[in-house]
């Protein structure tokens, strides 16, 4: 928004330079972004907040002005005029939507020559950003950035039956605006027409056959107030945004229109000519002012604000802004322009915006408890510095995705088969309506523009919500997951020399470095056959038992979707599953005193042996048994073989040969009885 | 003297002499190793169970009562003498092994540590922590909810009406459910007030969503942080001596705030924060050009705030007659690309890892 300092100077007398001007407006709430000047003047350029239509004006903006140069606005009376009968008045302007449109005004000048603007209101127009067109449209464009209402002037001549009529468009009927667009228009749009046909968009745009033409002579000058949800929806539906519509659908002066309708009748008259007719006003109901209350207005901007200000200077602050307290009351009237006070603390705003902010102390609230952290916070960070130390980094992608990833993906998200997914009506990056049910795709597209840029060797994980559900108008539900990406080859932080191939394994060791800082149990991964995962070198992820995510190497159909020419390696969890799971309590063993026994065995077994049947296996009763372990596994030539550790200890001597010899057959009979494997000799 | 030790004399004398003799200087390993199994054989030739000395003193039976104790001493001393003399070679020749052995293992001590590349907190991440670490030791809650909301979260709740500006589907993410993303965190702040009641302080970090084409200054996602404390007494003064509390402890004790009149449907009186530039120091000058975090003018421009609205604080059942409160919040993204000076706040949300690895 525009402000040019000398046409304020018009409005208020003032000895600010134009920096010191823009300073005490934006002490008050009008921003000023910056001051420019043009030709001999200056243009303050106003970022206005939404609520303060009457400041799209430079009448509005003095006015802000005039609390602190505490001094009147230069403003004449209105002239007192007696209407035009409202008999005769309806042979000119009938309003048949008057729910539409709240007041209308209107004067015929007879008799002007439409021409050049004199140089001054060229000017003035040039520095707040308008171009001059005509005498005649200059002055109802001047007059509304000096008041604030926007007006419309027609060829009295080119209306049918040189009247209005102010009704809604029918359906299917056409105009043609000032911009030549032929628009067509629907019965739920406010029209100004003529005794045919609509010659104007009301409150948005004029029609281009009744406008103000080189030929005009009879001049009928619209000045009116829309309702605004209308002049809003009909801008929004037509594509059609205006100076006049912005101002209308924010809220006008109901009760300044016959100002601003004197102000251009007057400027027409004295730079165009002619004569001016009677004044036609249809305005059935009267706005009523909205009436706050306040008891005590210097104690409720003390509540709210802190600020000591006596009654007399909130009285003055608010007399200046026309917000008049009712002699001897508590009740406060809200002028015409002001459309956003409403309740006492709207007032305490004005009060202490102009009393000053900066006059506020600053203090701390008296002490409270203690602060907490959101319940798992301190264990999600702490599976964050893991990831990070095992060279993991935290990545963050869009929770929208593109929908060619349905289906693609088994979604640990699902639990029942009725989970849909969450869309959105539409899109911003194209394609991507899908709230994410996984966070797998997005994490693929980081690797695949990692490797664009010749990163081969990527660790990342994300920890963030997917959608899924809802529906019958049910909120979706959001579980949080933790992903991880992986490919390529260790990492060192100081040599470019590649380390170990990652492979299934590291994204294994990802998942149990997590529940291991998690204290909890450690996963147990069963062979998958997960969709997007690659059969053979995929597995289920299993958290005390509750299915949890699944891990494995990317299925060569996503990963060719994604163009990854390289083994990747996925995995997603149900965060809520790890951190509901509940932490394993530390229970002291005493040091063992006597010495353990270990025997290695070594096993033939077939390609598709899984070890964790062997370590199921490999157990007795005797408390002579100290647990199992990998030793490894090798394979060669098509034979594979598992070497495992058993141990044996005592508590309380030293096992002789004989004593470790029955355990351990104990133990090997068990592994030939579940699955039926000897020792290699 | 007995003749036998008389005889050995000068032999011992001969050995302890070649033996004190080694020179270990400019030795090879294997020079050092081969002077060392020397030694060591001369060991048992000399002190083993075959050596003369051994049969000197088997013989002592032999000695007469008298000569006994002369004999036994002169034995004595002779052992004592080589023992010497092979314990003194073997630790030169020990301390000259031990040397080359370590100066074969020498290394470059400026070749880099065998280190696994870390991994990256995101900086969105880092911040959050950050601010939430501070607002926790200030007595104030962390506070999350979710993400698709309805309207009346998103909007109803929070005094922004059916035709407001805001609340037009241009800004606002749908699902074909009618539901919003939320668009901003301030649906928390009902969330919270229903769940736990007044009094009530409640800092609130989150995902929020608006329908922006991504640019260098926008993405359709992204974080904002959100505060919120209401009780009784609780004044305008409280909401900047809070916020300007938090700032210092972010950006030190010189930082300053500034408050400037404005208009959120949520708050009234409302308020904008901007705090004085870390980099200038609000000079707005920063090595002799235009401070770029403040583009010169010494102040940043940071989040919305203001008292909460009464018809907020209604619609959680708390009167605004007895209870008031502050509220204010700003985005994390834009913080963060001002205080790494990041360009493009799309970066957060491609995950290149050159960008992500440069934050720890
Ligand atoms: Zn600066």
């Amino acid at each position: 928004m525009n402000i040019s300092y000398n046409l304020l100077k018009d409005l208020i007398d003032f000895d600010l330079s134009p920096d010191e001007t823009a300073k005490a407006l934006t002490r008050v709430g009008l921003a000023v972004e910056g001051v420019h000047t043009v030709g001999g003047d200056f243009v303050l350029d106003i970022d206005l907040t939404s609520n303060r239509p009457d400041c799209l004006s430079h009448l509005g903006v003095a006015r802000e002005l005039s609390i602190s140069l505490d001094r009147e606005l230069k403003l004449r009376p209105v002239e007192a005029e007696m209407p035009m009968p409202p008999v005769l008045a309806g042979d000119v302007v009938r309003v048949d939507a008057s729910d539409l449109c709240h007041r209308f005004t209107a004067r015929i000048i007879r008799g002007v020559k439409v021409g050049p603007s004199p140089q001054w209101l060229v000017e003035r127009l040039e520095s707040i950003g308008e171009r001059s067109i005509n005498n005649v449209a200059d002055i109802t464009n001047y007059v509304m950035h000096e008041l604030g209402q926007p007006m419309h002037s027609f060829d009295l001549d080119k209306l049918s039956g040189n009247r209005i009529v102010v009704r809604r468009a029918a359906d299917g009927e056409k105009i043609t605006t000032l911009d030549e667009v032929e628009r067509e228009l629907d019965s739920s749009m406010l029209m100004i027409c003529d005794a045919e046909k609509p010659v104007a968009v009301a409150g948005v745009m004029g029609g281009i056959e009744s406008g103000i033409s080189d030929e005009t002579t009879n001049v009928l000058l619209e000045v009116a107030y829309f309702d605004r949800a209308s002049i809003r929806a009909t801008s929004r539906n037509l594509g059609l945004a205006t100076e006049a519509s912005y101002r209308f659908e924010r809220g006008v002066d109901i009760d300044n229109l016959k100002r601003a309708s004197d102000r251009a009748v007057e400027l027409i008259c004295e730079l165009a000519g002619g004569e001016k007719g009677e004044f036609i006003d249809i305005y059935p109901t009267h706005q009523t002012a909205t009436i706050v209350v306040s008891n005590d207005i210097s104690a409720s901007v003390k509540r709210l604000t802190g600020l000591n200000v006596d009654e007399v200077e909130c009285d003055r602050i608010l007399t200046r802004l026309g917000i008049a307290r009712q002699p001897d009351s508590n009740e406060y009237k809200s002028p015409s322009w002001r459309h956003d006070i409403a309740i006492e603390e709207d007032l305490v705003e004005e009060v202490a915006r102009h009393f000053g902010y900066e006059n506020i102390e600053s203090e701390l609230p008296p002490a409270y408890g203690a602060g907490e952290y959101l319940p798992s916070e301190d264990r999600i960070r702490s599976v964050r510095s893991a990831l990070s130390a095992l060279g993991f980094s935290e990545a963050m992608t869009y929770s929208f995705i593109d929908v060619e990833h349905d289906d693609k993906f088994d979604l640990v998200t699902v639990q029942d088969s009725n989970s849909g997914f969450v869309t959105l009506k539409d899109a911003v990056i194209e394609g991507a309506v899908r709230m994410r049910p996984t966070m797998l795709p997005g994490l693929l597209d980081a690797v695949r523009l990692n490797l664009n840029y010749q990163r081969r060797n990527l660790k990342l994980f994300e920890i963030g919500k997917a959608f899924i559900g809802g529906g019958n108008g049910q909120l979706p539900s959001e579980p949080r997951l933790l992903t991880i990406a992986l490919t390529g080859s260790e990492v060192f932080a100081s040599t470019v020399a590649d380390g170990r191939g990652q492979d299934l394994f590291d994204a294994k060791a990802a998942f149990e470095t997590v529940a291991s800082t998690l204290g909890i149990s450690m996963p147990e991964f069963r062979s998958s056959a997960a969709k997007h995962l690659t059969a053979g070198r995929a597995a289920d992820v299993y958290v005390d038992g509750v299915l949890a995510g699944s891990v494995g190497r990317l299925h060569d159909s996503i990963a060719s979707n994604y163009k990854l020419k390289r083994d990747v390696f996925v995995g997603e969890l149900l965060l809520d599953v790890l951190l509901s799971a509940s932490p394993e309590s530390v229970v002291y063993k005493p040091l063992p005193r006597f010495p353990g026994v270990s025997r290695d065995v070594t096993f033939a077994v077939d390609r598709n042996f899984q070890y964790s049947s062997l370590a199921a296996a490999a157990t007795t009763d005797d408390t002579l048994f100290d647990g199992s372990k990998l030793v490894g596994t090798f394979e060669r030539d098509g034979e594979r073989t598992i070497t495992i550790r058993l141990n044996y200890r005592s508590d309380d001597r030293t096992l002789t040969d004989n004593e470790v010899e029955a355990v351990h057959n104990t133990v090997l009979a068990n592994i030939q009885h579940s699955l039926g494997l000897s020792p290699k000799a | 003297m007995d003749t036998n030790t008389e005889q050995l004399k000068p032999l011992i004398a001969d050995e302890i002499a070649a033996l004190s003799s080694i020179n270990v200087d400019g030795l090879s390993l294997d020079e050092c190793e081969a002077k060392r199994r020397e030694v060591a054989d001369t060991r048992i030739r000399l002190l083993g169970k075959k050596s003369e000395l051994a049969n000197l003193k088997k013989s002592i039976g032999a000695i007469t009562a008298e000569d006994r104790a002369a004999f036994a001493q002169n034995v004595q001393s002779l052992e004592r003498e080589i023992t010497e003399a092979i314990e003194s070679a073997e630790s030169s020749l020990d301390r000259k092994l031990a040397d080359l052995k370590n100066e074969a293992e020498r290394v470059d001590v400026t070749l880099p540590g065998r280190r696994i590349a870390p991994g990256s907190h995101h900086p969105i991440t880092v911040l959050r922590q950050r601010i939430e670490d501070i607002f926790v030791s200030m007595g104030y809650t962390i506070e999350d909810d979710r993400e698709i909301e309805t309207d009346y979260y998103n909007f109803d709740a929070l005094n922004i009406p059916e035709n407001h500006p805001a609340r037009e589907s241009q800004d606002t993410f749908y699902t074909t459910d009618g539901f919003a993303l939320r668009s901003q965190t301030s649906t928390v702040q009902i969330r919270a007030m229903e769940r736990r009641g007044v009094p009530i302080r409640i800092l609130a970090p989150g995902k929020v969503f608006r329908r922006d084409t991504p640019d260098m200054t926008h993405t359709p996602m992204f974080h904002q942080l959100e505060g919120l404390c209401v009780d009784k007494g609780i004044t305008m003064a409280h909401l900047k001596g809070t916020v300007t509390e938090w700032l210092k402890r972010l950006f030190g004790p010189d930082t300053v705030t500034r408050f400037r009149p404005s208009y959120f449907p949520f708050t009234e009186p409302s308020a904008e924060f901007d705090f004085s530039c870390f980099k200038c120091n609000g000079t707005g000058e920063f090595e002799g050009d235009r401070c770029r975090p403040c583009k010169g003018s010494g102040w940043i421009e940071l989040g919305g705030s203001g008292m909460v609205h009464p018809n907020v604080l209604r619609a959680c059942g708390v009167d605004p007659t007895v209870y008031s409160g502050f509220a204010f919040g700003f985005g994390l993204e834009r913080m963060t690309a001002m205080m790494y000076n990041i360009d493009d706040i799309r970066h957060m949300f491609e995950n290149d890892v050159r960008f992500l690895e440069q934050f720890r």
